[in-house]
């Protein structure tokens, strides 16, 4: 039977998307100077492990493990030329787990500068770097595209155009967003209507927002309500970090528990969310329980 | 006939073309390469940087000031090389071990370049006893360390001990970065914390005159 479509499912049910990756990893022993799109092929198992806990958990929505798996963040540890065989292999290893109600979320990342004028690369190279990534993650079995976590709406449109150009799979975008003065905005000053309003007029079928910088969790109501008034009934996502780190010695400490997120999903849920998920600070226990509330 | 207060106003706005041709003129009319600095490209640095602040502009308008400076930088840099003259303070700055991100330590290097530090950037995942050996080598009044990670963060205490252990007492050190705030920077025994990039300015100001 064919799996429904991403965003006709969102449409009539909610749905769960699954949390941190790079804390799980780190747990398992990765490094941190090291690459994590180098454990899809040399600890594959480790991976799948995490995607394990998720799916457990009853996330429906599993995000494969190539945030910074674009040709631009590789070349950080001079591995560029890895990328087509990382991204398939990161995508392989989530559809090995999503299973037949699942869907293999492909993450695509920032890709570590600024476009022109403000930095050295054009929108046309950009999206290049974009196309092969997410080329490898539909080959590799992706069912949507993830375009996250990004600052500057102009280079989330770029990725999906690139999406767009190479795929008719659904595209979700989020960005992340900060508290500056009262109101909710990117890194680079744009609000959460314009920004919302971009990604959805780029050909986005769903956006939202995840991670964001020092937000509290009645920070991400507050923030819901703005991405559901600016999507207009279009599907929309949330993944918000487990609250606000809190520095305690050597360790960073994400106060929300388990029944905290399962509360703020429910009224994330209310508020009109389609699909919330986690971000910094979750773990497979709390999205058991949000997948719950 | 161009002025300092021009040149100030076209920096701020980002507008390099502009900016440039005031520098060259400026010259041209005689004015020293350093007055031009102080009291130009300084002026209008920190008044795009109150300006971010205060929620008045973001990143993209500080980018674009920046790129400006640095510009009128390119022309001026030889004709105070020549004359000898070396910025007043030496800030060591990178992002610490075990963290590649750099968009904000190319923030703070910038708005301290435009305050006339002279910059001795050591890129992504420094190790401590490379930010030593820098501070070392350079006589800086100033160590930056950069942090995106909260994973990483740990690194900025190992540095911090590195730099004491090396007995560089001279060298006062600041941190920032997302996840950073005041209490970890206490907590590790660096010197200053700002959270972002322009207050970065003020605090290295602040220290490097107690150095």
């Amino acid at each position: 039977m064919k799996k429904p479509s991403l965003t006709e499912a969102c449409q009539c049910s909610s749905l769960t998307c699954d949390g941190a990756m790079g804390t799980q990893l780190i747990q398992l022993g990765m490094q941190l100077d090291e690459c994590g799109m180098l454990w899809n092929a040399e600890r594959p198992d480790d991976i799948k492990s995490v995607h394990q806990a998720y799916r457990g958990a009853g996330c429906r929505l599993i995000t494969t493990n190539s945030f910074g798996g674009s040709r631009s963040m590789l070349e950080r540890h001079g591995l560029g030329g890895k990328v087509a065989e990382w991204n398939r292999r990161a995508a392989q290893l989530a559809g090995e787990v999503a299973g037949p109600d699942g869907w293999v979320i492909g993450d695509v990342g920032p890709f570590g500068d600024f476009l022109e004028p403000l930095g050295d690369t054009t929108p046309e190279e950009l999206e290049e770097i974009f196309r092969e990534q997410i080329s490898a993650l539909v080959e590799g079995g992706a069912d949507a595209i993830l375009v996250e976590t990004m600052s500057d709406p102009a280079e989330l449109c770029v990725g999906i155009r690139a999406a767009r150009a190479v795929t008719e799979l659904p595209v979700i975008a989020t960005y992340a967003f900060q508290k500056s003065a009262g109101e909710y905005r990117t890194m680079m000053g744009t609000k959460v209507a314009a920004a919302i309003t971009a990604a959805y007029d780029a050909g986005a079928s769903i956006a939202g927002a995840n991670c964001g910088t020092d937000l509290s969790l009645a920070d991400y109501l507050e923030l819901a309500k703005e991405i559901v008034a600016a999507a207009d009934g279009r599907p929309t996502i949330l993944q918000p970090n487990a609250g606000a780190p809190r520095q305690v010695g050597d360790e960073v400490h994400y106060d929300a528990t388990p029944a905290d997120m399962a509360e703020l999903t429910s009224q994330l849920r209310a508020l009109g969310i389609s699909i919330v998920g986690g971000c910094c600070g979750t773990s497979p226990a709390h999205l058991a329980a949000m997948a719950k509330a | 006939m161009s002025t300092l207060s021009e040149l100030a106003i076209a920096v701020e706005g980002g507008k390099r073309n502009d900016a440039k041709l005031f520098t060259q003129a400026l010259l041209d009319q005689g004015l020293k390469p350093l007055a031009i600095v102080e009291q130009g490209l300084v002026p209008g640095m920190a008044s795009i940087g109150e300006k971010f602040k205060n929620n008045e502009v973001f990143v993209p308008e500080m980018l674009i000031a920046a790129r400006a400076m640095k510009e009128c930088m390119l022309i001026l840099e030889p004709l105070l090389a020549a004359a000898g003259i070396k910025p007043k303070y030496t800030a060591v700055i990178g992002t610490v071990q075990g963290d590649l991100h750099d968009i904000g330590k190319n923030l703070v290097a910038m708005m301290l370049k435009g305050a006339n530090f002279g910059i001795v950037d050591l890129g992504t995942n420094v190790a401590p006893e490379k930010f030593v050996a820098a501070a070392q080598e350079h006589s800086a009044q100033l160590i930056c360390l950069s942090a995106l990670l909260t994973t990483t963060m740990p690194a900025m205490k190992l540095t911090v001990r590195a730099v004491r252990a090396a007995g560089l007492t001279s060298a006062k050190i600041m941190v920032g970065g997302a996840p950073v705030t005041q209490e970890y920077c206490d907590e590790i025994g660096a010197d200053g914390y700002s959270q972002d990039a322009a207050s970065a300015v003020d605090l290295a100001l602040e220290l490097a005159a107690t150095c």
